[in-house]
């Protein structure tokens, strides 16, 4: 599923360097494009190779001999319904992956990954309020999306209020307020649903918890897009400050940088990257766990190279899974989060095993 | 560099651990701080190196305040080499020496080749450059710490912090990372276990107990018979080597109870 170079990381010593990094980033890169361009000629309609790329090159340049496809049936599927959609993919993976990796950087626990500071449990809260009791319905056609990502940004709000409570914050902290903020939401969240005897509602809060990037659409996917973009740049250049975390708060003070702040900004910045994601597509888990572990295996913890190449590998990663919960079962979509989890979880084991890297336990 | 001391306390959990301490290590000094285990030596180091913040008196390093520098800029001035670095994720050597260069670098400014040169240079200091891209947590402890040396030197600061610096490691590593230290021009505190260790290599030493300054001079002054009773409560014999003048502490097993009174 990856489109990596099938380099094998033979040697437990050796980690690749930074201009193999880098050339593998720009490989990567390459290989998105050419993911999309080849994705979208899959799914359950057939359309020819050429009417796709017809479609495609239309909308992109208007030329006058590629008006037929300007609309109708076969220019709906392609531009409004499989390019946004492997557009949101490749946004989503590269969010998750970004955020997966910062995150296991802010607590300093590889076993980190994007919703962990409650924001799992208070996205699923907003969407079982939304789909339940109907609250923000005025908020229009998405107005799930916005509930749940409202909610989600409360709880990390209330997981970094929780851990500066009394001493300051610490990466233990962090992980038991996130665990108990979890708690709390999901209870209400299973309060709500075991009152409620709707259960059309309940089979539409568990889909939507299995994450699904069908609700794409070119409006939502510039801002969903752009943040991912933006927070994946900006992350970038807080790779030293991200590897000075990996040393805990006393090292880094004799190295110059109190973590504190920055721990506080890089969880904002990640709550909002992720409530996009939540907003978009709901819940897909494993992503932006395992695409981490993935990179760190490659090329060591330096994130001034795992940063870049877990963005790009988890865009690669997700459009092709969408492409797979499209087409695996004829006729039916199956939901993308239960195809990462089943892909991811057995990948994730045989890593575990292999274990020829750190993986932020003892050595 | 100077640093100097004066009157710091310090409280953990409520205790006072630090109990209004002055002392001072004049540029290019190589002071030692000596004391039995709890009396303090740590907590003082780390109200140095800014990890505690002291509940009285003031750090100074030459005439700044410690509390009115920013922690990079006390980082350009300042590098500690502490008990005991373990990292859970891998990092090569290289790259953990690189992180020498933090406090010189802004948030989005990029290594340059002169970075590249001072790790190198570091590493050459410590005999370590055949290392460079091992994985740092599959080093044995004595090479990791002759690397957490390597990256305090990369600091280029004029003033070294060592906590404990030899634990963990076999002589011939204590003697080398002392022997390193003493040799450059910098101003050293240390804080030591290994009273011989003091006696080779200090100019000057404090003497810590239960919190308290309790003796300072040079090791000729400090390490005699009865003060080290009174301190570490150890019986020792102290040795002058007639050639090269050298101190050497053997230390006498402990008499039976009482039976000598």
């Amino acid at each position: 599923m990856e489109n990596h170079p099938a380099k094998k990381n033979s040697a437990k010593e050796a980690r690749w360097g930074t201009p193999v990094s880098i050339g593998v980033s720009l490989a990567l890169l390459a290989a998105v494009v050419v993911s999309v361009v080849t994705a979208v000629t899959i799914g359950s309609t057939h359309i020819s190779v050429k009417d796709v790329y017809s479609v495609i090159l239309y909308e992109l340049f208007h030329p006058d001999e590629l008006s037929p496809y300007a609309q109708g049936a076969v220019h709906d599927v392609v531009w409004l319904i499989r390019l946004p959609r492997l557009v949101l993919a490749a946004a989503v993976g590269a969010g998750l992956s970004v955020c997966g990796t910062v995150m296991q950087a802010v607590v300093k626990n590889s076993l980190a990954d994007p919703y962990i500071l409650g924001v799992s449990s208070g996205a699923s809260f907003g969407a079982t309020l939304a789909i339940m009791l109907g609250v923000g319905a005025a908020l229009g056609r998405n107005f799930v999306g916005i509930v749940a990502f409202l909610c989600a940004l409360g709880a990390s709000a209330l997981v970094m209020m929780i851990s500066n409570l009394g001493t300051r914050s610490n990466p233990v902290k962090l992980l038991l307020s996130g665990m108990a903020i979890s708690a709390v939401f999901s209870a209400f969240s299973s309060f709500i649903v075991y009152l409620s005897d709707d259960m059309e509602g309940i089979k539409n809060i568990t889909y939507w918890l299995m994450g699904s990037l069908a609700g794409a659409a070119w409006s939502s996917n510039a801002v969903v897009l752009s943040v991912v973009l933006v927070g994946t740049l900006f992350f970038m250049t807080q790779y030293r400050t991200l590897n000075l975390m990996l040393l805990g708060d006393e090292v880094s003070i004799t190295l110059g940088t109190n973590l504190h702040r920055y721990r506080q900004a890089y969880m904002l910045a990640t709550s909002l990257i992720i409530g996009f994601v939540v907003y978009s597509s709901g819940m897909i888990g494993f992503v932006g766990l395992i695409i981490p572990h993935f990179m760190r295996m490659l090329f060591g913890s330096d994130h001034k190279k795992i940063l870049p190449t877990a963005a790009l590998t988890g865009a690669i990663f997700l459009i092709w899974a969408d492409v797979l919960s499209r087409i695996i079962i004829p006729h039916t979509e199956l939901p993308i989060g239960i195809l990462v989890s089943m892909v991811g979880a057995p990948c994730f084991v045989y890593l575990l095993v292999r274990r020829s890297y750190g993986f932020g336990g003892d050595n | 560099m100077e640093l100097r001391c004066d009157g710091v306390s310090a409280a953990l959990g409520g205790a006072d651990i630090v109990k209004e301490i002055s002392m001072r290590a004049s540029a290019n000094a190589f002071v030692g701080i000596i004391g039995p285990n709890g009396s303090g030596k740590s907590t003082l180091l780390k109200c140095i190196y800014r990890v505690l913040k002291p509940s009285g008196g003031t750090i100074y390093l030459d005439d700044s305040p410690l509390g009115a520098l920013s922690y990079k800029e006390s980082a350009r001035k300042m590098a500690v080499v502490a008990q005991h670095n373990y990292y859970n994720f891998d990092f090569t050597v290289r790259e953990v020496v690189m992180m020498g260069r933090a406090p010189h670098k802004k948030q989005m400014e990029r290594d340059n080749a002169e970075d590249v040169e001072i790790v190198s240079d570091a590493l050459r200091q410590v005999d370590m450059e055949a290392y460079g891209d091992r994985i740092f947590s599959t080093l044995s402890g004595g090479e990791q710490q002759r690397i957490i040396l390597a990256r305090a030197l990369a600091q280029r600061t004029r003033c070294l912090i060592l906590d404990e610096p030899t634990n963990h490691l076999d002589v011939k590593y204590q003697l080398q990372l002392l022997s390193l230290v003493k040799r450059m021009e910098l101003t050293v505190v240390t804080a030591l276990h290994d009273l011989n260790m003091a006696a080779m290599y200090c100019d000057y030493i404090y003497v810590l107990k239960n919190g308290r300054l309790c003796g300072s001079g040079t090791p000729q002054d400090i390490l005699r018979r009865d003060f080290l009773k009174e301190v570490f409560d150890v019986d020792v014999k102290i040795i002058r080597d007639a050639q090269s003048g050298m101190l050497h502490i053997l230390y006498l097993p402990p008499r039976p109870d009482k039976t000598e009174a």
